[in-house]
């Protein structure tokens, strides 16, 4: 379907180190350039990404679930978890925040999480359709990644500016551990995940 | 995995063999720490309960919390009414540590802010808004409660001990008035209830450990509020509690120095709880006398509870004072109904065999009467005084009560007043116009006296002219005999010479006795 083939395809192996191209044979292990080890693609791709994915998808529900912080105005503490946040900026009147706050907090983990898991579904099943499309949604989730720690982000500054003891005090939650988790998490295996792996046997 | 790679890179071989188990344990260890965390949480979880109150004012779901000493064990979750429709229901989530205080006899009350003089309580909760509070008690498992409208006595398991206080009229006293002994404040008014007759409130007071121990046979508990100031028959007087009484009231007790550490009486013990300090210190005689005494004239300002004194000593004091009227004969008398103490006279020569009785009928025999007197002048009060007065007889009433009339004579302002009576009488009497009429003529002859009077006058002072004159000319006469001048000095002279003149003749007449013939024959010559 497409006359441009990659470089192993053509039969080279290109080193990650020096960027020497050589071709690839049953010894040909080491870089005749760097001596450094040859590999066609990254290492265990699939795999690693697929466990940091995994692991991402478990903490997703502790972060969710539990409060992310608890905002103390003049003595009454109210603990909120990411959605009760939202709901309460809703309630609040401010549904733009709220809007960002559930685009930047709830949709892009989530959006990651299964965006991530469709590329691993498709680089293992070979669904050879669309490679240009699977790989512009792999360039969104690698640049969108890191800004889901906007929220984690927040709280952090908010801990340590407002905390005047009685009037008003902000404290993370469990939440913000596993969501921070979460988003680390996603970033590895955005990262571990090799795009070429989609453009391979398009034969 | 990787098979679509040429399958004689050996590298990738070697290095999926090595990486496998490591990788795997990422996804493992975040599904337990997340396994752990929701774990825990719903460990946490202790019982719902459902508590009953009258009114949900300031309850908020998810807002309110429950607490014991301050710590948050619950929370509240809903909010309904209840199936009657005359409570609401709150449903709360306690936590798993509170699972050990639900029992039946645990209390449950909402903590709001209170302003009392006596303090502020639950401030915080001006802020925060009300909580609910928990008591734990005994008893099995419970899952519904009834909340308490107001706080229960104890919040906490203080040590110390129960008493009973009976008074007559609650005044300012309410749960939280506290208890004084030496300005400390050592204890609580817990609750108050009506006893059983009706008759008495009987507070419920709780004193805190070390204090107890001082609430012993004689302690005497009085009602410490305010100003208390008191115009009797002895004056004013004012006392004043401390700052905190003076505003919400407050009772004060004081221990007796004749108590000892085996005096110490046990929990519920009932005191009565005086009104004033007053009351308090006086002692209390069980042996009492009562005598009526009927007194003529006006008992104003005598009231219940005046002090009777024999000789300035109080004895006793008026217990009731009455009106009454005779239909038949349409007399008035009012009777005074007073209360003689003889313990607080000390006996000598005690004969054990006279009754108090008998000794006051011997000394009403020997003179002894009642007597109205001001006792302050200052506030008109009256008080009955006993003394004696041999030459008064026992003048005795149609005595109607109960008690043996006690004699009584006038009282000194009474004696007065009749005294001053007799003697306006008399001057009623006098023929003041014949006076007055006499009293003209003398004056009118008075005054012809003085205008004669007035003449002679004029001529004297004629007379006293003439005299300044002579007077002048006296001194003129004696300033030219002063000494120094020529009339002086020549009349000098002329002394001088009548004395030789004197001497001269008298050695003549010398001369003549001895010589009587030379007034014929002359001198002789010598």
């Amino acid at each position: 379907m497409n006359s441009k083939k990659s470089a192993l395809a053509q039969g080279f192996i290109r080193c990650h180190d020096c960027g020497c191209l050589s071709r690839k044979s049953e010894k040909n292990r080491l870089c005749p350039l760097c001596s450094g080890q040859l590999h066609p693609r990254m290492s265990n791709s699939l795999q690693r990404t697929a466990a940091l994915l995994l692991s991402a998808f478990c903490l997703y529900i502790p972060a969710n679930i539990f409060p992310i912080m608890t905002v103390t105005r003049l003595g009454v503490g109210e603990p909120h978890t990411i959605i009760g946040g939202i709901i309460a900026l809703i309630n609040g009147g401010m549904v733009p925040i709220a809007l960002l706050v559930l685009v930047a907090s709830i949709l892009v983990p989530l959006l990651k999480l299964l965006g991530l898991g469709l590329l691993l579904l498709n680089v293992h099943y070979r669904w050879q359709d669309h490679a240009r499309k699977w790989t512009i949604m792999y360039r969104i989730i690698a640049f969108v990644g890191r800004w889901s720690m906007l929220d984690i982000f927040m709280i952090s500054i908010l801990v340590s500016l407002v905390d005047m003891g009685g009037v008003a005090q902000v404290l993370a939650g469990p939440a913000a551990t596993a969501f921070a988790a979460v988003v680390v998490l996603t970033m590895f295996a955005a990262k571990n995940f090799d795009p070429r792996l989609i453009w391979d046997n398009q034969y | 995995m990787n098979d679509f790679i040429d399958p004689d890179v050996s590298e990738v071989t070697i290095n999926k063999k090595s990486e496998l188990p490591l990788v795997w344990l990422l996804p493992l260890i975040a599904l337990l720490v997340s396994g752990w965390l929701i774990a825990k949480s719903y460990s946490e979880k202790g019982p719902v309960i459902t508590i009953s109150f009258p009114t949900a004012e300031g309850l908020e779901v998810d807002k309110t919390k429950i607490k014991y000493l301050n710590v948050e064990i619950g929370k509240v979750t809903a909010i309904s009414i209840s199936d009657d429709l005359k409570a609401i229901q709150i449903t709360a989530q306690m936590n798993s540590s509170a699972a050990g205080y639900l029992n039946q006899n645990t209390n449950f009350w909402v903590v709001r802010p209170q302003v009392g003089l006596g303090g502020i309580s639950g401030l915080g909760t001006l802020l925060s808004g009300p909580y609910i509070a928990i008591k734990p008690g005994d008893g099995p498992r419970e899952k519904h409660f009834v909340g308490l409208t107001t706080p229960p006595l104890l919040k906490n398991d203080a040590e110390g001990t129960h008493f009973i206080l009976e008074t007559n009229n609650l005044g300012s006293m309410r749960p939280g008035t506290p208890i004084n002994f030496h300005g400390i404040t050592v204890g609580e008014v817990l609750s108050h209830k009506l006893s059983d007759e009706a008759n008495a409130i009987r507070l419920t007071v709780f004193i805190n450990k070390p204090y107890d121990q001082f609430i012993r046979k004689n302690t005497r508990f009085w009602i410490d509020s305010g100003v208390d100031l008191s115009a009797s028959a002895d004056g004013f007087k004012v006392r004043t509690g401390p700052l905190i009484s003076l505003l919400s009231g407050g009772i004060a007790f004081r221990a007796s120095a004749e108590d000892t550490i085996e005096d110490v009486q046990p929990e519920n013990t009932t005191f009565q709880l005086y009104d004033t300090y007053e009351q308090s210190t006086q002692m209390v005689y069980q042996n009492t006398l009562k005598y009526v005494m009927y007194f003529n004239g006006s008992v104003r300002g005598l009231t219940v509870g005046a002090p009777v004194q024999l000789r300035g000593i109080p004895i006793g004091r008026v217990t009731d004072i009455n009106l009454e009227l005779d239909k038949k004969t349409a007399e008035i008398h009012i009777p005074v109904t007073v209360e003689l103490e003889p313990d607080r006279i000390q006996e000598i020569n005690n004969d054990n065999h006279i009754s108090d009785k008998d000794i006051m009928t011997r000394l009403i025999n020997k003179g002894l009467r009642a007597q109205l007197q001001t006792g302050s002048l200052l506030t008109g009060q009256l008080l009955v005084d006993l003394d004696f007065h041999p030459k008064s007889k026992i003048v005795l009433s149609d005595n109607r009560s109960v008690y043996p009339e006690f004699p009584t004579t006038a009282s000194s302002l009474d004696q007065f007043t009749h005294s001053a009576n007799i003697i306006m009488d008399k001057v009623a009497k006098l023929p003041l116009e014949d006076l007055t009429a006499e009293a003209n003529r003398t004056l009118q002859s008075l005054q012809h006296t003085s205008k004669a009077a007035t003449g002679m006058l004029t001529t004297a002072q004629g007379t006293l002219d003439t005299a300044d004159k002579t007077m002048s000319s006296a001194h003129q006469v004696l300033s030219i005999l002063e000494p120094g001048s020529t009339t002086h000095y020549e009349l000098d002279r002329l002394l001088q010479e009548l004395t030789q003149a004197a001497s001269s003749v008298k050695e003549l007449t010398d001369y003549l006795e001895q010589n009587p013939n030379s007034l014929i024959r002359g001198k002789k010559e010598q």
